[in-house]
């Protein structure tokens, strides 16, 4: 079998354009579902969803609603009031839902940006140092722990660590972003921030890692047998050199690439995480939403987030093909 | 490619341990019903009691017996990632063959959608179906299925490509075989070991994708599951429940993830052709 030595995965790679063609068709079937589904809900849906609700509706208000799911604003209106983050009106919390959107936000990007960046760090030069040394006891030791801990789902590691350091011992708060109602100054803020952090953090570090650590761990063996290893150490150049500047760098890419297929996946993750330490990201907005029945929020969060997602995607698409030219070359 | 490969499995010891796990989960599952000593659904015994000799996990706040409704979570949890899994492959390496060998206009549209359905984030589209519909477990098995194939059909393509080229394909097709048989006789069968990464691999993912639903409250209240018995039980954090309420739910989820996890590392490690090559084992 004829087997290229770099780990490349023979993939049908569109152009630029047709990546842009291809994640755009994806945002509008979102868009789609999210504009069609409750318009194919049989019968007095208002009536349905909110007669068992925690929400009790005015007659006024259920009038609205009614007429909100009932109206047919054709999709293009959709569309239109979607760009103008016209997103409808939580009846649970009596605010535009573009509101509550905005406010969770932040604390989901900070919570899933400094998770998926340590962990990639961290499982990166981990996998090329484990790599590097191939069948010694701590290499053995480190992908057996790795595999291990691959197999512990988000929600066991995070109620395990939320018993154990915020219940048991106290050292970390269960709960929240930041301390409430405290006027506080900004070093103050920033050390209660990260100290509420630090759990949902490490719960999902734990998580992410041991992926990163066992992709690059292989793609790095394929890369160090191949000849411009040789070469490279035939040159005499220091190992550091030749680990990071000319192995490593090729093992980054399936790192890259899959972060893309995997990142779909990883939001699951992060919105039970943020349920169990009840952090006041996404996660929990939509988790609050399912039990209220309140449909708006439920419905922007999820169009909302899977078009960031879609767009993050589409962004390492085109960093992937920066580190890796050979993708350009290939049209 | 084949032909030595379980030779070669079960020397690892992943693939063993894995492999151990899931029997007893399958035991478990096939036997549950006629194993437990009480239904599930009875709310009549003492809630919120130890473990005794009658209830070996205790009851919960229902007043249902722990350990009965632990065997149909397990259950209802590997059941879940075994459809999906399965409908997955299905697809996807029908998918997959056909884009390969037909190549052309068919491959290109057949992958084209499969990379819109790899962007798309697949818990969104079963939160939202799950909030609106209340279907059933079934219909959220279906629609999971209907978004995971995609990275399964990708590498039997991959693979595909790489075999049409080979010596014995090529010679089939020059003695006058036709689509059919080449795909029935030569490829299917090829492929077997890629079945067996992208089922492992696909099942790990909806087991996970099953009790984070079901954590998060989007499945029916009264069908047991993993994610919604932590869910209850972590409820009850003040008092003492952590050890016989809360932790056996959370080691069997674990554990039931960490079998698929295994077997798809060890199958990975063992059949994948670059990384065998490169594993030099």
């Amino acid at each position: 079998m004829q087997i290229n030595m770099v780990p490349h995965p023979k993939r049908s790679t569109p152009g630029r354009l047709g990546t842009i063609i291809t994640f755009s068709l994806a945002a509008l079937a979102m868009i789609y579902l999210s504009y069609s589904l409750p318009r194919l809900l049989p019968g007095d849906f208002v009536t349905a969803m909110y007669s068992s609700s925690h929400v009790t509706l005015t007659a006024e208000q259920e009038a609205e609603l009614r007429a909100y799911y009932t109206e047919e604003p054709g999709f293009g209106r959709y569309l239109f009031k979607l760009v103008r983050l016209d997103w409808g009106y939580s009846y649970a919390f009596l605010t535009p839902v573009s509101e509550l959107f905005f406010g969770a936000l932040p604390w989901t990007l900070l919570l899933l940006g400094t998770a998926n960046v340590l962990s990639m760090f961290i499982g990166f030069v981990t996998g090329v140092e484990a790599a590097w040394r191939r069948d010694s006891r701590l290499e053995k030791g480190m992908v057996g722990g790795m595999t291990v801990l691959e197999g512990i789902p988000e929600i066991s590691t995070g109620i395990i660590l939320l018993v154990v350091f915020a219940l048991k011992l106290q050292w970390f708060p269960a709960a929240g972003a930041e301390t409430a109602y405290a006027e506080v100054s900004l070093l103050a803020r920033l050390a209660t921030i990260s100290h509420h952090l630090a759990l949902p953090l490490t719960t999902l570090i734990l998580s992410y890692f041991p992926g990163n650590f066992l992709m690059t761990r292989n793609s790095m063996i394929m890369v160090i047998k191949a000849p411009f290893i040789t070469t490279a150490k035939a040159k005499g150049l220091p190992p550091g050199r030749i680990r990071y500047a000319h192995a490593a760098r090729n093992a980054l890419l399936p790192l890259v690439t899959r972060f893309g297929l995997r990142f779909a996946f990883m939001i699951t993750g992060a919105l039970v995480v943020e349920r169990i330490y009840s952090y006041p990201g996404l996660g929990t907005l939509l988790f609050n939403a399912i039990q209220a029945r309140d449909l708006p929020v439920v419905q922007a969060v999820v169009l909302i987030s899977s078009l960031i997602v879609l767009a993050i995607i589409l962004g390492l698409e085109f960093i992937y093909r920066m580190i890796d030219p050979r993708i350009e070359h290939a049209h | 490619m084949h032909i030595d490969f379980h030779q070669r499995v079960f020397r690892d010891p992943w693939f063993i341990t894995g492999l151990a796990l899931a029997l007893l989960f399958a035991i478990a599952t096939i036997l549950g019903p006629s194993l437990v000593p009480f239904d599930p659904w009875d709310m009549s015994f003492v809630p919120i009691s130890q473990p005794s000799a009658t209830h070996i996990l205790g009851t919960n706040d229902g007043g249902q017996d722990i350990f009965s409704e632990l065997l149909y979570a397990v259950r209802n949890t590997a059941a879940f990632g075994l459809v999906c899994g399965l409908i997955a492959l299905l697809i996807g390496v029908i998918v997959g063959v056909t884009a390969g060998w037909m190549g052309g206009l068919v491959d290109m549209i057949l992958m084209r959608i499969a990379d819109i359905l790899l962007a798309i984030p697949a818990i969104m589209i079963l939160i939202l179906t799950a909030a609106l519909f209340r279907p059933s477990p079934w219909v959220l098995a279906l629609i999971l299925s209907g978004m995971m194939w995609p990275s399964i059909s990708k590498a039997i393509r991959a693979q595909t490509l790489t075999m049409k080229e080979s010596l014995h394909v090529r010679a089939a097709a020059q003695i006058g075989a036709g689509n059919g048989y080449i795909i029935r006789r030569h490829l299917m069968p090829e492929l077997f070991p890629l079945y067996l990464i992208g089922f492992a691999a696909k099942a790990r993912m909806a087991m996970f994708m099953e009790a984070s639903l079901a954590f998060l409250g989007l499945f029916d209240p009264s069908r047991k599951s993993l994610g919604m018995m932590i869910a209850y039980a972590v409820k009850y954090y003040y008092m003492n429940i952590w050890w016989n309420w809360l932790m056996p739910p959370i080691v069997c989820l674990s554990l039931l993830i960490m079998a698929v996890t295994f077997l798809a590392i060890s199958l990975e490690k063992v059949l994948d052709p670059r990384l065998k090559e490169a594993l030099g084992s």
